[in-house]
């Protein structure tokens, strides 16, 4: 975990609303898939750094995606190749997957960014990707995405691709593909679906999921970002996570 | 390199930077970022004698040089601190401030006594728990200050005791004589300003808690105003806090009159925020030929 100064390399627009900052860093660092960066905005006024997921890593390069809600993320999009920016990482736990073979991948918007950095940190699995969007104009980083054996896109308005969403579609499917373990993010609309289902469905493959939740240090001191877990305790999204079991978090 | 060695009620630090309560836990993250030793003290996450589980989330939003946080004293409970931290803690060489809260009174005393002797010096959280009497805040009149601070120090034989005061209040000075007259050690100040921020797409607050505790840069002028008139009210030592980011700062606070300074916020903008405000602090004595930090201590110059 360090605190470095990297350089913008590029800031683009990818999908409506959503951009992909690459960031050159001054050291070659272990990123695994569903770890996060804590990154500052270059607003000085703003104290708080934004933790974004990271999506690839390509040797010094780190390229993480964001969609402009905020202040923030609004000043982010004015990052310049060539700017500084302050970055603190590598943050987070993220999906281990040591133990399995074949995974299911469900991400929902922009969820589907650290699932991305997850595919390419492990060549040697065989992923069944369920990708849901809003919309056609959300729709993004395909060519990442059809790195699995198989890819269903969805969207909720069936502007693209299956209409529905990515937990609707991996249920469709959940019989044709028999996984042993599955990885999921999203909004928590979608991830308190995914338990819901397969709790309902008897479905007890392995299931892990990243959570997000507005932080503070991203480091695990200040308690700001914690989550409940079914034991009745709080639980830390940036230090204990992002990545739970479902069965070990409240959703 | 100029002297950065204080002392406060016969507790020498190396230097005169502690991490603020509530920012940097009980040390173990930042320690994984840089050696912790190299800090003066640490002042712990705010305690109470039973595990407390926090406000629900969001617990943190964000204004122009500010944040706000409601956490909620969210703490493992004093027994864990004593069982797992506190040895830990021990072994890194620095000042180790219990900062403590209680429900009631007799929580404050029980929790002081629990601590006497085990850690350097107490602080006392007096803003953030409600009392039994009709809700208001400890740490708002003087006579419940003085009333807390005089069943802390009971608890209190071996180890010295500082009064964290709020800035939510009429007079800062009267606050600091009561917790002096009540038996304080030294104050520490100021805690947080309380405030809301609104999502105007929701008419909602931010945060869960509607209100939160409203800290960094942005609070500075108003802090060292708070300091000033507070070191110059009370003859015990000052600790001053609010809005510290750079060495500059510090030296700002002591020049204000403080004996030491707490950073908090500062951690969440910058990791490496507290080694780099001592490096900062040295910096500037060595630049102006400052031979010795603590001269620099209550030399404003009032216009």
């Amino acid at each position: 975990m360090k605190d470095l100064l990297s350089t913008v390399k590029s800031n683009c627009r990818i999908a409506e609303n959503i951009y992909m900052i690459t960031l050159t860093l001054p050291e070659k660092l272990n990123l695994g898939g569903g770890q996060f960066v804590n990154l500052a905005t270059g607003d000085n006024s703003l104290l708080l750094r934004r933790p974004l997921g990271v999506c690839t890593v390509d040797g010094y390069d780190v390229s993480l995606c964001y969609q402009v809600k905020g202040k923030g993320t609004k000043t982010l999009v004015g990052a310049k190749a060539g700017d500084k920016l302050k970055v603190l990482l590598p943050l987070g736990n993220g999906f281990d997957l040591s133990a399995y073979k074949k995974v299911a991948v469900l991400g929902g918007g922009v969820g589907i960014f650290p699932l991305i950095a997850t595919i390419r940190a492990n060549p040697d699995k065989t992923f069944y990707t369920y990708a849901g969007f809003r919309n056609k104009g959300a729709v993004c980083l395909l060519s990442e995405l059809e790195k699995s054996e198989r890819l269903t896109v969805t969207t909720d308005d069936g502007s693209f691709g299956v209409k529905g969403n990515a937990v609707s579609a991996y249920l469709a499917d959940a019989e044709n593909s028999a996984v042993d373990a599955i990885i999921a993010c999203g909004p928590p609309v979608m991830l308190k679906a995914l338990k819901t289902q397969l709790g309902e469905r008897g479905i007890n493959t392995p299931c892990f999921v990243s959570l997000e939740e507005r932080m503070g240090c991203g480091v695990g001191a200040c308690l700001v970002c914690v989550c409940k877990t079914t034991d009745g305790k709080n639980a830390r999204v940036c230090k204990d996570g992002p990545v739970f079991n479902i069965n070990e978090v409240e959703l | 390199m100029a002297n950065l060695q204080v002392e406060i009620c016969g507790v020498k630090f190396k230097n005169p930077v502690i991490a603020a309560s509530g920012t940097y836990g009980f040390g173990r993250e930042y320690d994984q970022l840089y050696d912790i030793s190299a800090i003066g003290g640490i002042s712990t996450k705010g305690m109470t004698l039973e595990p407390r589980l926090g406000n629900p989330v969001p617990r943190i939003a964000e204004g122009t040089s500010v944040i706000l946080n409601a956490v909620g004293l969210q703490n493992p409970g004093v027994e864990h601190f004593i069982k797992y931290d506190l040895p830990y803690l021990k072994e890194k060489g620095i000042v180790i401030i219990a900062n403590v809260a209680g429900k009631t009174l007799e929580d404050y005393g029980e929790i002081c006594k629990r601590l006497d002797g085990l850690v350097d010096m107490v602080e006392l959280n007096i803003s953030c728990p409600n009392v039994r009497a009709g809700g208001m805040a400890f740490g708002i009149r003087p006579h419940s200050i003085a009333e807390v601070t005089r069943v802390a120090r009971g608890g209190l034989n071996k180890t010295p005791l500082i009064v964290k005061l709020s800035p939510n209040v009429e007079s800062i000075s009267v606050n600091a004589q009561s917790a002096q007259d009540a038996g304080a050690d030294c104050i520490s100040l100021v805690n947080t300003f309380t405030g809301m921020v609104i999502d105007i797409e929701s008419r909602k607050p931010v945060i869960a808690n509607n209100t939160g505790g409203v800290s960094g840069a942005g609070i500075k002028p108003i802090a060292v105003k708070m300091v000033y008139e507070a070191a110059h009210a009370v003859k015990i030592p000052v600790i001053g806090m609010g809005g510290i980011m750079t060495g500059e700062d510090a030296i700002e606070f002591m020049m204000a009159g403080a004996k030491a300074v707490q950073v908090g916020t500062a951690n969440f903008a910058n990791a490496y925020a507290m080694p780099e405000i001592i490096a900062g602090m040295d910096a500037w004595l060595n630049a102006h030929g400052i031979a010795d930090v603590n001269s620099i201590v209550d030399t404003v110059k009032l216009n």
